[in-house]
C-alpha cells in the first residue's frame, strides 16, 4: 500500500514536469504576442516592442524563461501581464466564484442521473427507456450555447426576474435570507445548465451499467431465491454497478478549475474558466501557464484518489 | 428507508430547494421602479473588464471609459472636434528656431559674417520689404526677436557597441567647440522658416555648414562616425515649438489635494520612466523638456516640429502626491517588495485611482462592475448623476436582456438590430459614423497591383453599395480616403469609384490584359491569379472576401481567397509582407498624421506601410501636415493628400461603419436657465464620435418627458 503511495507520487511527479515543459512550449511556440504589444498600432515603435519584451523576459531563450517562470511560480511572485495582480489571488478569487456553480452542478448531474438510468435499464425497451434515450441524445447534441440563451429569455420574459451575475445587480439592502436565497437562484440556471450534457452522459453510463451488472449470474441467484426486486435491483446489482463510478467521482476533481467558459460568460459569471479563456486571447502567459499546471496537478490528485477509493470499495484489488 | 426511495426524494428535493429560491427574488420591476435611487444611478455594460485604472499604462477601451470619467486632461476636443481647455485655461503656441553661424558662408549683400553682423543683417530686413518674394516677407513678420547665443564649449558621452562580436558598450567622449548660435522667437510656428531665410542668406547657408569641424573624438576608432555624431549634436538648423499651459486654478483631486503645474511635469516624466513601460510612450518622444513657470504654468518644449503634440495633453493628469518616490517607496516596503524595480505599473493606485476627473472612484469588483461617484467639487460644476456603474457583461445578448429589463441604461446595437430598435418608441437611439474604415489591400511592390490602373479596374468590379446594404445592413457608408469622414480633413469632392465592371475591364485591357477563350483575363499568356486574404474571426470581413472574389472572378480573376487566424495573419504575411491583396481595417484618430502607414519610409517589413505604397508627392505632404500647426493649411494638405491616394487606389476604400445605440427615454439632458429652473433638451450625437458627449448633464426622468416637436 505504502509502497503503491510511494511509486506513484514519483510518477506523477514526472508526468507533472512534462507537462510543464509540454504545456510551456506550446503556448509560447504558438503564434501571437500580449496583447500589451500591439504591432498594428501606429504609436508602437519597435524600440517599445523590445522594452515590453524585455520586460516580460520574452527575449531570453526559452529554457531562461521556463526556468523564470517556474521559479516565480513556486516563489508566489507570478503575476499577470494584464493588470499585475498576483496570480495566484486572482485565481484564488475565481475559484471561490466558479466552487458553488461547481458544486451545484454536480449535486444535480450525480442525484439525477442514478434515478433515470437505473430506472431506463430495470424497465429497459419500455417506453421510460427509449424517451430517456431520445432526451439523452438530445441534451448532448444541443449546443449549450443555444439552449442557455433559449432559457435566458424564457425566464427573463416569463418571469421578469434577473438571472444573470452572481447576485441581482444592485439588491441594495435586503434581509441575508434574501441575500442566499437570490444567490441559490442565480445559481440555478447556469448549474442546470452545467449539468444538462452530464446527465445525459453520466445517465446512460448508469443505464448501460446497471444492464451489465444484471445479466450476471448471481443476479439470477438472487432472483431464484425468492428476493423483492427492490432487493435485486438497488441491493445486489446497484451496489456492483456503482464500483466504475468510484473512479469517474475522482476524475470530476479537474473541472474546478475548467469551470466552462460558455456558461460562464453567457451568464457573467466571474469565473475560472472566463478568466482562463480571456488569459489565452490577450496571451497573458503567467496566468494561463499558472491555471494550466494547476489543472493538471488536479487532474493527477484526481486519478491518485481514485486509485485509492478504488481500493477501499472494492477488496478484490489488491495493490 | 430504502435506496430506491432516497434515489427518488434526494434529487426532488434539491430540485425544489433549487426551485423555491425564485420566489425571493426581487422582479425587475422591484428592482428597477421600486428603487428611488436607480434614478440617480447610470449604468452602462461592457463587454470586457478593464486592466489598469491608469491613464498613462493602459490602452485598453474599457480602462479608457472609466479614465475619461476619473482622470481630467489639459485638453480635449468640444463637440465639433476643436481643441477646448480643460484644466488648461488657455495655451500658446509659438516656436523658437535656431541656426549656427556658417563662417564661410557668402551671404548676398554682406559676404561672409560672424554672429554680430548677421544679427544686425537680419534686424535691418525684418524692416525692409521683400515685394518680390512674399513668403520670405510673411516668415520675416513673423519673428519676434532675434538673438545672439555665443560659442560655447563642452562635451558630451555616447553609448556605442563595442568593436567586434561581443555585447559590451564603450563609452565615447566627444569634446564640442560650438560656434556661435543665432535664436529666433517666432509668434507662431512656421515650417518654411529656414526655406525662406534661404532667400536672405544664401541658397547653401544652412547645408553647407561643416558640424564635424567643431567637434573631437577621443577614440580613433569612432572617427569614421565623427559626421553623424557632428549632425545630431550640432544640426544646422533646429525648430523648436513651444506650447505654454496657462493651468486653472482652484482645481482639486478627489482627496483634496490641489491641483498644478507639478502634476502635469510629473505624469510627463511618468509616461518616460522606462521602468513604468508606458505605451504612450511614442506620443511624447518629441518633447525635448517641461518647464514649471510658476504653479499655474507650464512650459513645453519640442525637439522638433510635431503637429499632433497638442492633442497628446488630453491625456489624464496623474496626481504626483500620491505616486512620487517616496509614496511608492513607502509602499513597496509595506508589501515587502523591492523598492528598486517597484514602479507605478505595480502600485495598488491603479486599482483605487484619484484624478481630478468629475466622478470619483468606489468600487471595483473584478469581471462584475466598477462603482464610481459624483465628485461635488468638480471643476466645472456637480454632474446630475450620483453614481455610475459599468457592468462587465461578457455577453452581448445578455445585455440586450438586461437593457430589456432596465438593469443597464444603454445598449449598442449591432447592425441587423438597428431597424428594429430605433423604431421602437419606448427608446431613443442614436447613431453615427465611426472612426475606422475596412478596405483591401494590394501589395504594391507585386505585379499586377504596381499598375494603377489594375487596381481602379479591381476597385471597381466590386459593387461596395451592395456590400453597405446586405452585409451592413445598411449600417455604414462609403469612404474614398484614410481621413475620418467627420472631419474637414477628409476630401468631400472625391467621387467613390463607380461599381462598373466593363469599365473595369476596358481598363484592364489598356494595362494588357485580355480575356481569353476560357474568359479568364490573360497577359503574355499568364493568368491574371491572385489571393486574397484576411483574419479569421471577423464576420463582415469573410463577407467581403466572399462577395470580392466572386465579384472579380465575374471578370475573369482567378482569385483565391484564404481565411487565417490573426496572430499568423499578422506575424507572417502582414508583418513580412508576403500577401497579393488584403482584407483589413484600420481605426484612426482625429489627428491627420499618417506617416506610420503611408510614408515610403515605412514600408520595411514589421512596418505599416506594408503595401509599399510610395509616392513622392505623398511622401512631402504627410511631412508637411505632421508639421504644419495651422489648422486651414493642415487642412489644405490633407485634401491633396487625400487626392493623391484615392488617385493611386493602394487601398480600394471599402466602408466606414455606423454605430448606433439606445438609451432610455427618461434620460434627458438637463441644464439650468437664468431663473434657477432646469430646463430639459434631447440629447442628441456630437461629432466625437459618440453620444455621451454631454454626460455630466444627463438626468434620468421619472416620466418620459415630451418635447415639442422637432424633425
Amino acid at each position: 500500500m505504502l509502497s503503491f503511495i510511494g511509486r506513484s507520487l514519483i510518477q506523477k511527479t514526472i508526468t507533472l514536469f512534462f507537462v510543464s515543459v509540454v504545456s510551456f512550449l506550446i503556448i509560447h511556440l504558438a503564434p501571437g504576442e500580449p496583447s500589451q504589444v500591439d504591432p498594428l498600432n501606429p504609436k508602437f515603435t519597435p524600440e517599445m516592442v523590445e522594452r515590453f519584451q524585455k520586460a516580460f523576459h520574452l527575449d531570453r531563450a526559452l529554457h531562461v524563461q521556463y526556468l523564470y517562470f517556474y521559479r516565480d511560480f513556486f516563489t508566489g511572485k507570478t503575476v499577470s501581464w494584464k493588470d499585475n495582480q498576483s496570480v495566484v489571488v486572482k485565481i484564488w478569487e475565481r475559484f471561490l466564484n466558479s466552487l458553488p456553480l461547481f458544486i451545484v452542478g454536480t449535486i444535480i448531474t450525480w442525484t439525477l442521473s442514478f434515478p433515470v438510468g437505473i430506472r431506463a435499464a430495470i424497465f429497459r425497451g419500455g417506453l421510460y427507456d427509449r424517451s430517456t434515450t431520445f432526451f439523452s441524445y438530445l441534451l448532448i447534441s444541443i449546443p449549450g450555447f443555444f439552449f442557455a440563451y433559449i432559457l435566458i429569455i424564457f425566464v427573463v420574459n416569463h418571469f421578469h426576474v434577473p438571472v444573470i451575475g452572481m447576485e441581482t445587480f444592485g439588491l441594495g439592502e435586503a434581509s441575508w435570507w434574501h441575500v442566499v436565497m437570490d444567490r441559490v437562484w442565480h445559481l440555478l440556471l447556469p448549474s442546470v445548465l452545467g449539468a444538462t450534457g452530464g446527465i445525459a452522459v453520466l445517465s446512460r453510463y448508469v443505464r448501460s451499467q446497471m444492464l451489465e451488472v444484471e445479466g450476471q449470474d448471481y443476479i439470477r441467484t438472487a432472483r431464484a431465491k425468492g428476493l423483492s426486486p427492490d432487493q435485486v435491483h438497488y441491493k445486489h446489482a446497484l451496489r456492483n454497478a456503482l464500483l466504475p463510478f468510484v473512479t469517474m467521482f475522482g476524475l470530476i476533481l479537474p473541472g474546478l478549475i475548467g469551470g466552462s467558459v460558455i456558461i460562464e460568460s453567457i451568464f457573467s459569471w466571474p469565473g475560472m474558466g472566463r478568466m482562463a479563456y480571456e488569459a489565452i486571447l490577450a496571451r497573458d502567459y503567467p496566468v494561463i501557464l499558472t491555471v494550466n499546471f494547476i489543472s493538471a496537478v488536479l487532474v493527477l490528485a484526481g486519478t491518485f484518489v481514485s486509485d485509492l477509493l478504488y481500493l477501499v470499495v472494492d477488496p478484490r484489488i489488491r495493490l | 428507508m430504502s435506496v430506491r426511495r432516497v434515489l427518488i426524494f434526494v434529487p426532488i428535493a434539491v430540485i425544489i430547494f433549487l426551485l423555491q429560491s425564485y420566489f425571493w427574488v426581487p422582479t425587475y420591476e422591484e428592482q428597477t421602479r421600486g428603487n428611488p435611487s436607480r434614478l440617480n444611478e447610470y449604468i452602462t455594460a461592457s463587454i470586457g473588464d478593464a486592466s489598469l485604472l491608469n491613464p498613462i499604462l493602459s490602452a485598453d477601451s474599457a480602462s479608457s471609459d472609466i479614465e475619461s470619467m476619473v482622470f481630467e486632461g489639459l485638453i480635449d476636443r468640444d463637440e465639433d472636434l476643436n481643441f477646448r481647455g480643460r484644466l488648461a485655461k488657455s495655451w500658446e503656441i509659438y516656436e523658437e528656431a535656431f541656426f549656427y553661424i556658417n563662417r564661410y558662408a557668402d551671404i548676398p549683400g554682406i559676404g561672409m559674417a560672424r554672429g554680430g553682423a548677421v544679427v544686425q543683417f537680419l534686424q535691418s530686413a525684418l524692416s525692409e520689404d521683400f515685394e518680390a518674394l512674399p513668403r520670405l516677407r510673411v516668415s520675416l513678420n513673423n519673428i519676434k526677436e532675434i538673438m545672439l547665443l555665443p560659442s560655447c564649449e563642452y562635451s558630451v558621452t555616447r553609448q556605442e557597441k563595442a568593436p567586434g562580436e561581443g555585447q559590451g558598450k564603450t563609452n565615447i567622449k566627444i569634446n564640442v567647440h560650438a560656434p556661435s548660435r543665432i535664436k529666433l522667437v517666432l509668434k507662431s510656428v512656421d515650417q518654411d522658416l529656414f526655406k525662406n531665410l534661404r532667400l536672405l542668406l544664401g541658397k547653401d547657408y544652412f547645408t553647407s555648414f561643416v558640424a564635424k569641424e567643431h567637434i573631437e573624438i577621443d577614440r580613433k576608432a569612432y572617427q569614421k562616425k565623427s559626421a553623424k555624431y557632428a549632425k545630431q549634436i550640432l544640426p544646422a538648423t533646429e525648430h523648436n515649438p513651444v506650447v505654454l499651459f496657462h493651468l486653472r486654478g482652484g482645481v482639486k483631486f478627489h482627496d483634496g489635494h490641489p491641483f498644478d503645474a507639478r502634476d502635469v511635469k510629473f505624469t510627463f516624466e511618468a509616461i518616460m520612466d522606462p521602468k513604468n513601460l508606458s505605451p504612450r510612450i511614442a506620443d511624447y518622444e518629441p518633447v525635448k523638456g517641461v518647464e514649471i513657470i510658476d504653479p499655474l504654468t507650464v512650459k513645453i518644449v519640442y525637439k522638433r516640429l510635431y503637429s499632433p503634440a497638442l492633442g497628446t495633453w488630453g491625456m489624464g493628469v496623474l496626481p504626483e502626491h500620491l505616486l512620487n518616490e517616496e509614496v511608492l517607496a513607502a509602499e513597496a516596503v509595506s508589501l515587502g517588495k523591492n523598492h528598486e524595480d517597484f514602479s507605478i505599473r505595480q502600485s495598488s493606485f491603479n486599482r483605487h485611482p484619484v484624478g481630478c476627473g468629475p466622478f470619483f472612484f468606489q468600487e471595483w469588483k473584478s469581471d462584475q462592475y466598477i462603482v464610481l461617484d459624483r465628485f461635488e467639487d468638480y471643476w466645472e460644476g456637480t454632474p446630475n448623476y450620483k453614481r455610475y456603474t459599468y457592468r462587465i457583461v461578457p455577453d452581448l445578448l445578455t445585455q440586450e436582456m438586461e437593457f430589456y429589463a432596465g438593469t443597464v441604461d444603454s445598449y449598442s446595437v449591432q447592425p441587423h438590430q438597428v431597424k428594429r430598435l430605433s423604431a421602437d418608441s419606448k427608446y431613443q437611439s442614436f447613431s453615427g459614423l465611426s472612426f475606422g474604415y475596412t478596405y483591401i489591400g494590394y501589395n504594391m511592390r507585386r505585379a499586377p497591383f504596381d499598375d494603377s490602373r489594375v487596381r481602379t479596374a479591381l476597385g471597381m468590379a466590386i459593387d461596395v453599395d451592395k456590400i453597405i446594404k446586405y452585409v451592413l445592413y445598411g449600417q455604414g457608408e462609403r469612404i474614398t480616403g484614410p481621413f475620418v469622414k467627420q472631419t474637414d480633413y477628409y476630401n468631400d469632392n472625391i467621387e467613390p469609384l463607380p461599381y462598373d465592371p466593363d469599365g473595369a475591364l476596358r481598363l484592364l485591357r489598356e494595362a494588357g490584359w485580355i480575356r481569353n477563350e476560357d474568359g479568364w483575363l490573360e497577359k503574355d499568356g499568364n493568368r491574371l491569379q491572385f489571393t486574397l486574404i484576411t483574419n479569421n474571426g471577423n464576420n463582415l470581413r469573410k463577407a467581403v472576401l466572399a462577395i470580392a472574389q466572386d465579384a472579380w472572378r465575374h471578370i475573369g480573376i482567378d482569385v483565391r481567397t484564404d481565411l487565417l487566424e490573426w496572430s499568423v495573419f499578422i506575424q507572417e504575411r502582414v508583418n513580412t509582407g508576403d500577401f497579393d491583396a488584403l482584407i483589413l481595417g484600420w481605426s484612426m484618430g482625429i489627428e491627420p498624421d499618417l506617416y506610420q502607414i503611408w510614408h515610403s519610409s515605412q514600408t520595411n517589413s514589421h512596418q505599416l506601410n506594408f503595401v509599399g505604397f510610395k509616392d513622392q508627392k505623398a511622401d512631402d505632404l504627410i511631412v508637411r501636415i505632421r508639421q504644419e500647426y495651422d489648422h486651414d493649411r493642415q487642412v489644405a494638405y490633407c485634401r491633396r493628400l487625400h487626392e493623391i491616394i484615392a488617385r493611386e487606389q493602394p487601398y480600394m476604400f471599402l466602408y466606414v461603419t455606423k454605430w448606433t445605440a439606445v438609451l432610455d427615454r427618461r434620460i434627458v439632458i438637463a441644464e439650468k436657465v437664468a431663473d434657477g429652473r432646469l430646463s430639459y433638451k434631447k440629447i442628441t450625437p456630437t461629432k466625437t464620435g459618440n453620444y455621451t458627449f454631454f454626460f455630466n448633464k444627463w438626468t434620468k426622468l421619472a416620466e418620459v418627458p415630451s418635447f415639442a416637436a422637432e424633425g
